[in-house]
């Protein structure tokens, strides 16, 4: 192998002679095997990679060739893509350099690519276009508010004390729809009309608009009575009763209702 | 090692026992005790039928096959219960064997009869152990057949065989026509019955009524469905806490295949209430697709263990029934099985396992449903089954992630409408319901689950 990396490296300018020592050592060994058949052979794998520089040299090369059990065609094929591999493509380069160079390239636009789609990733599920949500879809409904203290004002909507509540609580109900991931593009307002009797019952109304392709689905699925119903429900559940005070929504009171 | 050891000490135990009890005066009759030099000479057939009765339940009394009821404890009006072991490869007595005398007792008062064959099946070639089960069939069957002419009733007969003693169990009833009452099949032995005909093996012509238990069809039990229901721990094969490999020593053999009799005694002891699911095949169960037992009803899915009087009917109707359950490693063995419906808006269809942790106060248990992707498709409800090796009582949250397999690329985002917790098993306990939640790829989601309310 030594002998035969040397040959290779040096190429042309490499001195025959000082191959030979290194082969002589087995001399005697390669005096015993056949030589008639492989001395063939040999001539041919000469002429056809390491040119003169082997050649003179049939001791050497049929040792190496026996010990690697290496046909002579094998290494000769090999010898001459090393050699290829080799030539200066140009400046100091050379071409093995420039193969390495190619394959990093590939990989490295390979990764950029799928980085790059990762980021520029677009979900379809959050693509919308309000403009075409036009079809209504309301809701009617009441809850009570056990914590808030009564006062006689409250049961008419003019009065002052009625309208900040109204408003805080339409606040309130605007928020929770728009934080929604399902619902919140669609909801469009809530309203609260009107303050019951004395357990506090507040009416309320919520508008949803939707596209008006595929209206039949949103209509009995994602904004069916059961889901938005269900989703204020899950709201007034992870309240905290005392954080909440005087705002507090008792979940079981909670009524809703699709409007015709 | 240290199971060997332990299998040593109880049989010097059980010995010191025996003899304790002999020298009080009264006689025990005990379980043929042998050891592996017995094996290595070969042992020649000899049975012996040795009584326990709520009376004697420490004492085991042997019975003569021509006049059982010499015996006054022995009263055929009775029902009997024979226990019927297997090959025994060391001669030791079955460590399981009281503790089934003992527990059969406590189900019912009747004779149990525990059929020691232990000359004969103790012999290190299998094949020849083999052989014997039909000689000791045949001398069961005339005790049988001469119990019936003293007055019992062949229909309050029940067997109870592990591994070979279940064919052996198998022929007897096929000598007595299938009128025996039950045979109960604790993993029924697999070599040398592989490609056995239903005559020569456990079949459901063999008795009234039987039923079998698998844990190791993959080795020493048998694949197929031998009974009117066939009950299948963890699919039958591999049971979760038994060695995968042979450095465990003995236990890397026996473990799998005891797990039947550990089963079927703990469920005897009503400390796990194993349901099992009929279902088509194991993958399928996993999947949810057989969580329901309409077949049944009003009668909830069959229960492994004594009592079958509320599902024998509908299982004799039905033929051949597979029931399939899942495991834990140790006892109480039963796992807390939820069905998890969930609804997805996502326009796009993706697949995706799941990852659930219940919580409770500190403690939580987890279930990762990875056996196969789950489906996610628009406004379609994807099911699956969860199991949990805990039983929190009360869920205050639940953690849940995805992973739909996405090494590189975006990550994927699943919008559920819903998620619907059912607890299978225990009707009493209200369904979880969360609305309207979103699980982004591996990112671990938490809430706290509401009650379903009415109507979903």
């Amino acid at each position: 192998m030594d002998i035969e990396l040397q040959t290779k490296t040096n190429g042309a300018t490499y001195l025959s002679k000082e191959q030979v020592p290194a082969g002589n050592g087995d001399g005697a060994a390669y005096r015993i095997t056949e030589v008639g058949e492989e001395d063939g052979l040999l001539s041919a794998q000469t002429s056809g990679c390491n040119g003169g520089t082997v050649a003179s040299d049939h001791a050497v090369e049929t040792q190496i060739n026996l010990e690697k059990i290496h046909t002579p065609q094998e290494t000769s094929a090999v010898c001459r893509i090393k050699g290829e591999l080799n030539e200066v493509i140009f400046w100091r380069v050379k071409l093995w350099m420039a193969i390495i160079i190619l394959f990093f390239f590939i990989f490295a636009v390979i990764i950029m690519s799928m980085l790059l789609c990762s980021v520029i990733h677009e979900d379809k599920d959050e693509i919308f276009d309000p403009s075409t949500f036009q079809v209504p879809q309301c809701f009617n409904g009441s809850f009570q508010l056990p914590n808030l203290v009564f006062t006689e004002e409250l049961f008419t909507m003019s009065s002052n004390e009625s309208q900040t509540l109204a408003g805080e609580l339409r606040e309130k109900l605007a928020d929770l729809y728009r934080s929604s991931p399902a619902l919140g593009r669609y909801f469009s307002k809530a309203d609260i009309y009107a303050f019951r009797n004395q357990l506090l019952l507040a009416d309320f109304q919520l508008t949803f608009l939707m596209p008006a392709e595929h209206q039949d689905q949103l209509r009995n699925i994602t904004l069916s009575r059961k889901m938005v119903y269900n989703v204020f429900r899950q709201f007034l559940y992870d309240q905290e009763p005392d954080e909440s005070g005087q705002m507090y929504i008792d979940p079981v009171s909670l009524k809703m209702f699709l409007k015709h | 090692m240290l199971s060997c050891r332990l299998l040593l000490l109880l049989g010097l135990l059980l010995l010191c026992k025996g003899q304790e009890e002999s020298g009080g005066g009264e006689s025990c009759d005990n379980f043929t005790d042998l050891n592996l030099s017995h094996c290595f000479m070969g042992t020649v057939l000899y049975v012996r039928l040795l009584l326990y009765t709520r009376s004697n339940l420490d004492c085991g009394r042997e019975l003569d096959h021509h006049h059982p009821s010499s015996q006054p404890l022995f009263n055929v009006s009775r029902p009997t219960a024979f226990v019927i072991h297997g090959y025994r490869p060391t001669g030791a007595p079955p460590i399981w064997i009281d503790h089934l005398v003992q527990l059969l007792a406590e189900q019912e008062d009747m004779n149990v009869i525990v059929v020691d064959w232990n000359k004969g099946a103790a012999n290190l070639n299998y094949f020849t152990a083999v052989t014997y089960t039909r000689d000791a069939a045949h001398n069961l069957t005339g005790f049988i057949e001469t119990m019936q002419e003293e007055g019992a009733s062949l229909s309050s007969v029940h067997l109870l065989g592990v591994s070979l003693g279940a064919h052996l169990a198998g022929f007897v009833g096929a000598n007595l026509h299938g009128k025996i009452g039950r045979i109960t099949g604790l993993d029924p032995a697999g070599p040398m019955f592989t490609s056995a005909i239903p005559e020569e093996r456990l079949d459901p012509t063999d008795a009234m009524f039987v039923d079998v238990l698998h844990t190791d069809m993959d080795s020493f039990g048998l694949r197929g469905t031998h009974g009117h229901i066939d009950f299948y721990a963890n699919g039958g094969a591999d049971q979760p806490g038994c060695p995968k490999t042979i450095f465990s020593g003995k236990a890397y053999f026996v473990c799998d295949h005891q797990r039947s009799m550990f089963l079927f005694l703990c469920a005897l002891n009503r400390t796990c209430s194993l349901t099992g699911y009929p279902c088509s095949s194991y993958s399928h169960f996993l999947e949810g697709r057989c969580l329901q037992c309409e077949a049944f009803k009003p009668a909830p899915c069959p229960v492994l263990g004594y009592d079958m009087s509320q599902w024998r009917d509908t299982l004799l109707k039905l033929g051949q029934t597979r029931a399939f359950f899942s495991t834990t490693s140790t006892l109480p063995y039963r796992k807390m099985s939820y069905r998890v419906d969930m609804v997805t808006w996502n326009q796009y269809l993706r697949w995706g396992v799941v990852y659930i942790r219940l919580h409770s106060g500190k403690n939580f248990t987890e279930a990762r449903i990875d056996h196969k992707q789950l489906r996610f498709e628009q406004y379609t409800s994807s099911r699956l089954l969860a199991q949990f090796d805990e039983d929190l009582q009360q869920v205050h949250k639940i953690s849940m992630r995805i992973n739909t397999g996405n090494v590189i690329g975006p990550r994927y985002k699943i919008r559920l409408l819903r998620i619907r917790f059912t607890p299978l098993e225990r009707p009493e306990r209200p369904l979880m319901c969360r609305f309207d939640i979103i699980l982004e790829e591996n990112m671990e989601v938490a809430f706290r689950p509401l009650p379903c309310g009415s109507g979903l």
